[in-house]
This record gives structure tokens, sequence and C-alpha cells, in this order.
């Protein structure tokens, strides 16, 4: 039986793998068509960095990604700290609130911003996503935040406390670095999930701003080349890269509950 | 939560002096540095625009296609129409479908996972890692696969829920190892030591004290798949939209009945999460 389970298991990650694998594979096939393999070549590579579109998609990206990851930082760590350190009455409809970005389709979050930013005037453009891209990391920044803080001894701070600190001072000095490698580990994540954002960004960006993912979904919509396998393969890499590195930050090793 | 646990976070008993010094009573600066930024945050970028889309499904459209204020049930009229109640309908049946399968294939992978072993904390990355890679990515391999086994033609309803079980298993087996790896394993010892066969006691035992797994797991499913919009676009046939899909493109064209879409979409969704934080049993933020 248990033998049965793990070959079950075993066929089930490599169906998950194994459409990656097959598109890493042929990112560096030499035939211009998707299913004939024609031998190695980074051809399609090097046609994706000299690819104009791409690369200003890819230098819009990482600045809305950057804007966001600070913004969401700030928001989530802040929030985290006030959902597990301070008590005050709403407190369940809060933490609702900071995890409804998590909860809720995409496509609500995306369009209830559109007409936000409509209605109250702002004219969509990097300035928005940045600020969408925010709240959705945000919710995510906090969840980590907040599994650290759990955790951690709230002895030292008091201590701090009775040696003459501020709650606040204590808490600076004394929280704060223990909580570091968790906030670290927030803002990679809300970094990744701005880079591979599709959903939100589409009803934010309006027509002036593409970043790579929205770029790419416009293509595959329309032609699939092996040009969008290399593209593809590199926003994976890249987003197994810092996936990887967060969860390294993040204790216990394996931080999957991401709720 | 027991009530004897109700006073304090901690270990240490809350005593006067320590509820004294609790930063939450102590320090205004304190909560005005940690509770009121994240507060006006989310009040500003989640709950007003989600007020605003339930004002503007009441809205009518001025000569150009705008929003303008008003109190008509046009735009309720159309999101609540035979065609959209139809789009409605086929996204809950395509998400129930595509949680089902998660279900299946979830159950014995997270069965497996709990039982230990030297391997477990790898599978468990190995699961949860392609949840957190490019979405985007990941369903251009799909559509990848797609091509190369049925041929360009291949856009279809089982495609999109292949597409969905494919992004959202983790979502599934994450709740359920968790939840099966808390059965006692006496009890599974007892079942067996008063006569029940492995599948008896999987049924009586496992399964019923796993329920709140599952039901999270199929709520964390369900949900994503309901508002689906990538997976439909790209492996989904351009005749049969979902709901997800009729937001994304109504929206442009017409605010109003994209609002009142939404909003039906959001009643479905506040239902489940209602289902969801109950059997959880939490209000934490974790």
């Amino acid at each position: 039986m248990r033998k049965a389970l793990g070959v079950w298991t075993a066929l089930v990650l490599a169906v998950l793998y194994l459409p990656i694998a097959v598109m890493v594979v042929y990112s560096f096939n030499a035939a211009e068509q998707v299913v004939v393999w024609k031998g190695f070549t980074l051809d399609w590579y090097r046609k994706a960095f000299e690819n104009r579109a791409a690369r200003d998609a890819f230098v819009q990206t990482i600045s809305i990604a950057l804007g966001s990851t600070l913004l969401a930082t700030l928001v989530g760590t802040s929030a985290a700290v006030a959902s597990v350190r301070l008590s005050f009455p709403g407190k369940r409809a809060f933490n609702a609130l900071v995890s409804m970005p998590i909860s809720i389709p995409d496509v609500l979050m995306g369009l209830s911003l559109f007409v936000f930013f409509g209605a109250i005037g702002i004219g969509l453009g990097r300035a928005t996503v940045i600020l969408a891209h925010a709240t959705f990391s945000a919710a995510y920044v906090a969840i980590v935040v907040a599994a650290r803080l759990q955790g951690l001894d709230r002895s030292m701070e008091l201590a701090a406390q009775d040696l003459g600190a501020t709650p606040f001072g204590a808490f600076l000095k004394v929280t704060l670095p223990a909580l570091a490698p968790a906030i670290a580990a927030g803002a990679i994540l809300a970094f990744t999930l701005s880079l591979d954002d599709v959903v939100i960004t589409y009803f934010t960006s309006g027509p002036r701003v593409t970043t790579l993912p929205i770029y790419l979904y416009s293509r595959v919509r329309f032609k699939f080349t092996p040009e969008i396998n290399a593209l593809s393969t590199l926003m994976l890499a890249a987003s197994v890269l810092l996936v990887v590195t967060s969860l390294k930050l993040q204790k216990p090793p394996v931080g999957g509950d991401k709720r | 939560m027991g009530p004897g646990r109700r006073g304090g976070r901690g270990v240490r008993p809350a005593s006067a002096e320590q509820e004294r010094r609790d930063p939450a009573r102590a320090s205004a600066g304190y909560r005005l540095a940690a509770l009121w930024p994240p507060l006006a945050w989310m009040l500003a970028f989640v709950a007003a625009p989600t007020l605003i889309i339930a004002a503007y499904s009441f809205f009518t459209r001025d000569d150009l296609g705008r929003p303008a204020p008003a109190f008509v049930l046009d735009a309720w009229r159309s999101a609540l129409s035979r065609d959209h109640l139809a789009l409605f309908w086929r996204s809950a049946w395509v998400a129930a479908v595509s949680t089902a399968l998660c279900l299946a294939i979830a159950y014995p992978v997270a069965y497996f996972i709990a039982g230990g072993g030297r391997w477990k904390n790898a599978l468990l990355a190995l699961v949860v890692l392609p949840f957190w890679t490019n979405f985007l990515a990941r369903t251009t391999a799909m559509q990848m696969i797609l091509v190369r086994v049925l041929g360009p033609e291949f856009h279809s309803p089982a495609a999109v829920i292949a597409g969905l079980v494919y992004s959202y298993l983790p979502f599934m087996v994450l709740p359920l190892y968790v939840s099966i790896e808390k059965v006692p394993k006496r009890l599974l010892e007892a079942a067996a030591d008063l006569g029940a066969s492995p599948a008896r006691s999987f049924w009586s035992v496992t399964v019923p004290l796993t329920a709140p797994g599952i039901a999270a797991g199929c709520v964390l499913v369900f949900i994503p798949c309901f508002g689906a919009f990538v997976t439909p676009a790209l492996l989904g046939s351009p005749r049969e939209q979902l709901l997800g899909t009729q937001i994304a493109v109504a929206y442009r064209a017409n605010v109003p009945v994209a609002s009142a879409l939404s909003m039906t979409m959001m009643a479905a969704v506040l239902v489940l999460l209602a289902i969801y934080y109950r059997v959880k049993k939490t209000d934490g933020i974790v």
C-alpha cells in the first residue's frame, strides 16, 4: 500500500515538473517550430536579449518590483506587528482585510483597483501598478512576518523595557533585529510576486506600461515561438532562485504554509 | 481554544504589571506606527475599491460609455441575465471539477508525505515550489505540452481544467498534509485492534478526522479556479468564456456591468471564505 502511494506521489511530481522541463529543454531547440527537435542552440536567448520591447518591459518590471517591494515590506511588516502584538477592537476585521488581497481572485482585485483609480482620477501607469502590487504583496509579507513574530519569545523585549527602554524603543532594538530574516524573506517574496503578476497588472497598467509578463501574455496569445520559451525559462529561473532564497530565510525551512 | 488560554499569548501569566507594560496599552506611539499605516493602506486600496465597485454596479453610462453616477438596476439586470448566469454556473462547474480532481490526486500524495520517511521535507518542498514560481511560464509550458499532445486545436474546457489542476494542486496538498499529520496513530491502531480493515479504518477514522483539511483545501482551490482568468484565456476556447474572462473583456467597454459581474463573483467567494474561516477556527493573520 505504502509503495503504491509512493509510486503515485512520484508520478504526480513527475507530471508537475514535466511541462517545465520540456519548456526549458525546448528553449534550447534549434527548430523554428516548437514541436520538433533539431539540436542545441542559444539563438532564442540571444533573440530575447536583442528584443527591444522585451528589454523595455524588463526594465519596467524591475522598477515596479522594487517600488512595490519597498512599500509592501513597510505595510506588511507593520500589519504583522499590529496583528500579533497589539490588542485593539476590530482585530478580526483587520486581519481579514489584510489577507483579503490573497483570498479573493486576482480578477476582483484587479477590476476593483481599476475602477477605484478611475473614480479618484489617477491615470493608469507605473504608479498605479506599484500601488496595486504593493497591496497584494503586503498581505504575503504580513503572513511571513507574523509567523515569525508569533514564534518569538516576548521576554527579551519586556526585559529591555524593564531596563528603561520605551515599548517602541524595545521593539526597534530587540524584536526588529530578530525579525530581520523574516522581513527579508517577505521582501523577496513580494519582489517575486510583483515580477510574476499578470492579472492585476493587466487591469492597472493602462496602455503605456508593459511589464515582462504582460508582454509575454500578449505574445503567447498571438503566436507561440521558441523565443517565448526562452523568456519564460528566464522568468521561471528568476522566481525559483528568489523563492528558494526566501524559503531558506524563513524558519522552519519548509515554509510552505502560505496562510 | 480553551477558556484557560484566553488571558495572554505567552506562557507567562498576564499579570497586572505586564498588562500595564503591554505596548498595546502603554504606548500610543507604538500603535501609531504599527496599526495606522497598514490600516489606512488596506482601507484605501482594498476596502474602498470593493465599495466603489459595489456602487458602480448601480451606475449608468454616459454618451461616451463612461460610468456615470445614478441608481439604476441595468447592470444588475445584465449580470443576472440568462447568458451571464450561464457563465457563473459554467465557472462554478469548471472550478468544482478542478477541485474534485485536485482532491483525488492530492489526498494520496499528502497521505504518503505525512507518513514520514527521510524525504518528508524535501517532498513537501517539491510539491510547493511550483506554486511560487512564475504562473504565466507554467501555464505557457502546459500550453506547449497540450499543443504537442493534442495539436493546435487543443482549446477546450478539459484543457482549462487540466491547467487549473496543474496550477493549484499545491493549495490542496498543503492543508491535507497538515490535517493528515495530526491524525493520532493510536486511533488507527485501536481501529485495527477492534478488527477494522485498513480500508475501513481509513474511511471511518482518517477521512472524518481530516475533514477540516479537506474543506480548507477545497475552498483554497475552488476560489482561484472560479475566478480564473489567465488559464481559460490561454487554454480555453474563445467561444466558451468563464466569469473571470468575461469580466476582463467587459471592464473597458462597460464598467457597471463588469462591476455587477464582480459582485456576483465576490458573493460566492465570501460565502466560501466564511466556510473556510469557520473550519480553520482561527482569526489570526497566519
